[in-house]
């Protein structure tokens, strides 16, 4: 077995007296797909907010390519090498496409400097083309963000995890809100990005997880209940009882 | 800041489908501004008023850094303003101070205390923090409220007029309207010139992106605070040269350059000219400013109708004159 | 310094605390339901006050003052969110903040219009006035009212709050707005209750205090600051931080103006300050929303 990229060890979050997340201890190889899947409520979104630093766990600890990164503040994970996109999207709606993605990019390269000329940095333009391109925007590029079509700033959100290079990419629900044709789009893309990189993602549509995961997560309650391959957790009876007749899941 | 647009920012460099003219107006803003501020002595009715002009443009484009570009609406800039002035005045009046170095001094302590201010604000996010800057400027109100042995109480500041400026051997008659206009716009010119540099520079983007999503920008790998900090701190800076140069210009320092009120109306200038535009705090603090001048000519009570048209700003032009124009131009 | 003089101060403390409740609960109803930071609620203060004094000469009668200006300016601030505020809602958060401000702006003018730039002394009613033996010290009168009348309003709140549908609805859509759309609730109408409510609060608070300061155009400019730093301390939308924190402010200054007068007006930011290093969400703030 290769090195873990990233590992969590009986990582856990409270919220008051409410318990969101308890117990997981999971580790991750490098360039697999991985899904979290689970009911609403089931700590999905939190177990993601703690893996990209947007909370820091109550309890346990994580490691990434065996460093404890545990109580990082967020804006480091980026530097670190783990890039997100989120549940509901999350670009800077003024600006225009390929500047959403350049700002993204300039994050690696100049963040306080007020003396050169930010229209000088060329390669970060080049960056930014080489991420729109990879997800199918590059005709989009000139475009206020904000006008463009759901489906469409969802990718572009993707453009702007992209630019980062990052090792580790967390999705949250790639496909909310879209039809069957965009949702087809985002799963090829997915494809796509899967080939070179590890891949978390949170996704409600199992027929698309089941063809697109080496490896599925099941949460419940705050707690992981089964983890192991797409046929495995198929078979798995707890996860059918939890799971079958609820409505969001085999969408 | 949440994603959802704000209305009030809008109409930025660096945006989509820019045209030519756009673009030519964006590499000619300082220039443009500074011929603009040469003329407008020439172009008010009296002289007093283009160097308020002046002083309250310079403010709003401080303020507009932070407000316009960055998305945080403090309401308490007064404070930098306010302390630029009364530095430079205690500096030349109770320690014989040269100019040149009062007003460098005015710059420095504004600009600490915007830091100071800035540090504290800045752990609270949205409408909290234009509460928290409101409230800790009017700190510093009260403080030199109760400290008359150095700021002059209730009676302002007083006593350090400066009648001559020695520039390297040079003489320049300060009480001279025009020439004390034209040393002042030298100064003006520079802070518009540093504006113009940081938001032409990475870093400019950089506070843009914190406008538009907070969020995004820190997952992206930014730490907004510092960001944050340092545009408020720059944004400090130039409203202090602005407090250093009304210093000069009046001769006293009234306490209420520090109330809240002073932060409101730099606020209402911004506003009205286009915050999120280069040359919007300075329309605006025209506009607001000859509005002042008219109505006064009919009576005492031209707050009612300034306000009065605030609110019509609010409700109907948020993007101000200027923004409201550039918006109109780049629709046609 | 003997213990009757530091009684004395600590319950006029109490009954300044008292005024700083009713302005900072308005503001704190309104922002906990709305979402708007009301910049002229120190400005409907001071209208609040006018509005008393305005009553009370004409009827002769203080109590019709108390009685009439708060309803009055109640339904002056339901006008205010139906023309103004509610077409703001779908926008930035910024825009009701800097609309309330200019509206603050044009309310102060206005009173100096009707009722001249001078202040007006607003004398204590003869019913309320001089002082009473408590055994620990004396205490005036209308201060001990004022702080009665408080602390029965607060009761009625609780009740409210607690006990009927309307505070129901309150407390439910302070947490989670969505919820009053699944119950199909009208939001548009709770909201004007809501806006109108914390505007009579403030008014009140106004008509209590001016036989306890000078009534001028600016009272309000002040009493804003100090609403501003008891929600702060409080934190924000909490109706227990804010009657907490207004009597800790209202007990600071007080305390401050008998050991070090100089420093009376520089505590209360003093210890914002402080609980901004230590607590940024405020005393009973909840994290996350500061």
């Amino acid at each position: 077995m290769k090195a873990p990229l990233l590992s969590v060890d009986n990582i856990g979050r409270r919220f008051g007296a409410f318990v969101a997340l308890e117990g997981i201890t999971a580790s991750f190889e490098p360039n697999k797909v991985t899904a979290i899947i689970g009911p609403n409520g089931a700590g999905k979104s939190t177990f993601f907010n703690l893996l990209s630093g947007v909370l820091a766990p109550s309890a346990g600890a994580i490691r990434f390519k065996g460093r404890d990164i545990t109580g990082t503040p967020q804006h480091r994970f980026a530097h670190l090498g783990i890039a997100r996109s989120y549940q509901i999207t999350n670009i800077f709606p003024e600006l225009s496409v390929h500047e959403n993605v350049r700002v993204a990019a300039q994050a690696f390269r100049s963040r306080y400097d007020i003396w050169r000329d930010r229209t000088g940095m060329t390669e970060l333009d080049d960056k930014a083309d080489a991420a729109l391109a990879a997800v199918g925007l590059t005709g989009k590029r000139g475009e206020t963000a904000k006008f463009l079509a759901h489906g469409q700033q969802r990718a572009l959100e993707i453009a702007i995890a992209l630019v980062a290079a990052p090792e580790l990419l967390l999705l949250d629900e790639p496909t909310a809100g879209m039809g069957p044709e965009e949702t087809k789009e985002m799963v090829a893309l997915l494809e796509r990005l899967a080939a070179e990189r590890t891949i978390l993602l949170v996704e409600h549509k199992m027929k698309m997880i089941l063809g697109l995961s080496d490896r599925i997560l099941v949460l419940h309650h705050g707690r992981l209940i089964a983890d192991g391959s797409p046929q495995h957790i198929q078979a798995d009876p707890e996860v059918r009882r939890v799971y079958l007749g609820q409505s969001d899941g085999y969408a | 800041m949440s994603a959802s647009t704000s209305s009030i920012a809008a109409g930025m460099p660096g945006q989509a489908g820019q045209r030519g003219w756009r673009a030519r107006l964006v590499a000619w803003r300082v220039p443009l501004s500074i011929l603009a501020l040469c003329l407008l002595p020439w172009l008010l009715p009296s002289k007093a008023l283009a160097v308020n002009v002046l002083v309250y443009g310079l403010v709003a484009v401080g303020y507009n850094l932070l407000f316009g570009y960055t998305g945080l609406l403090s309401f308490g800039h007064a404070a930098f303003f306010g302390a630029g002035a009364y530095a430079t005045g205690i500096a030349i009046g109770q320690f014989g101070v040269p100019w040149f170095a009062a007003v460098l001094l005015g710059i420095a302590v504004g600009g600490a205390l915007a830091f100071v201010i800035g540090l504290l604000s800045i752990r609270t996010r949205g409408i909290y923090f234009s509460m928290v800057t409101l409230a800790l400027s009017q700190l510093v109100y009260y403080t030199a409220l109760q400290a008359s042995s150095w700021t002059g109480g209730e009676n302002g500041l007083r006593g350090f007029t400066v009648a001559k400026l020695d520039i390297f051997g040079w003489s320049i008659d300060f009480l001279d309207p025009v020439k004390k206009y034209y040393v002042l716009m030298v100064f003006a010119a520079a802070a518009l010139w540093l504006v113009s540099r940081i938001l032409n520079s990475p870093f400019g983007a950089v506070i843009e992106a914190i406008r538009e999503n907070e969020t995004r920008a820190r997952a992206c790998g930014y730490d907004v605070e510092r960001s944050k900090l340092i545009s408020f701190t720059l944004s400090g800076l130039i409203c202090a040269l602005a407090g250093t140069l009304s210093a000069l210009h009046l001769a006293i320092v009234p306490l209420d350059i520090l109330h809240y009120q002073t932060s409101g109306m730099i606020v209402m200038m911004t506003l009205l000219g286009g915050a999120g535009s280069f040359f919007g705090p300075f329309v605006g603090a025209l506009a607001f400013l000859l509005m002042e001048d008219v109505v006064s000519l009919w009576t005492s009570h031209w707050q009612i109708v300034v306000g009065t048209v605030f609110i019509l700003f609010v409700l109907f032009l948020p993007k101000g004159v200027w923004g409201t124009l550039l918006a109109w131009r780049a629709g046609r | 310094m003997d213990a009757e003089l530091i009684a004395m101060q600590l319950f006029s403390g109490v009954a300044l605390g008292a005024i700083l409740i009713m302005v900072a609960l308005g503001l704190s109803i309104i922002f906990g339901m709305l979402g708007v930071v009301n910049f002229a609620h120190g400005a409907l203060f001071m209208v609040g006050a006018y509005a008393g004094l305005w009553v009370a000469s004409l009827t002769g009668s203080f109590w019709w003052g108390l009685l009439i200006a708060p309803l009055a300016i109640g339904a002056f601030g339901m006008l205010i969110e139906r023309v103004l505020i509610r077409p703001l809602y779908k926008r930035s958060v910024d825009d009701p903040l800097l609309l309330t401000f200019g509206l603050g702006y044009v309310l102060v003018e206005a009173v100096r219009i009707v009722f001249g730039s001078d202040g007006i002394p607003f004398s204590t009613p003869p019913e309320l006035a001089g002082v009473a033996d408590l055994g620990i010290g004396f205490f005036p009168i209308y201060r001990l009212f004022v702080v009665g009348v408080v602390a029965i309003i607060l009761l009625l709140l609780w009740l409210g709050l607690e006990k009927t549908k309307f505070g129901l609805i309150v407390r439910a859509g302070a947490k989670d707005p969505q919820i009053m759309r699944v119950l199909g609730i009208d939001i548009a109408k709770v909201w004007l209750l809501v806006f109108g409510l914390g505007i009579g609060l403030t008014a009140l608070g106004g008509v209590l205090a001016a036989p306890m300061r000078n009534v001028n155009p600016e009272m309000g400019s002040l009493v804003l600051a100090e609403a501003f730093v008891v929600t702060v301390i409080g934190g924000m939308g909490s109706l227990v931080g804010a009657v907490v924190a207004g009597l800790l402010v209202g007990v600071a200054i007080s305390m401050t103006a008998l050991f070090a007068p100089e420093m009376a007006t520089i505590v209360m930011f003093a210890l914002m300050a402080l609980v901004l290093l230590v607590r940024p969400q405020g005393l009973f703030g909840k994290p996350g929303r500061a």
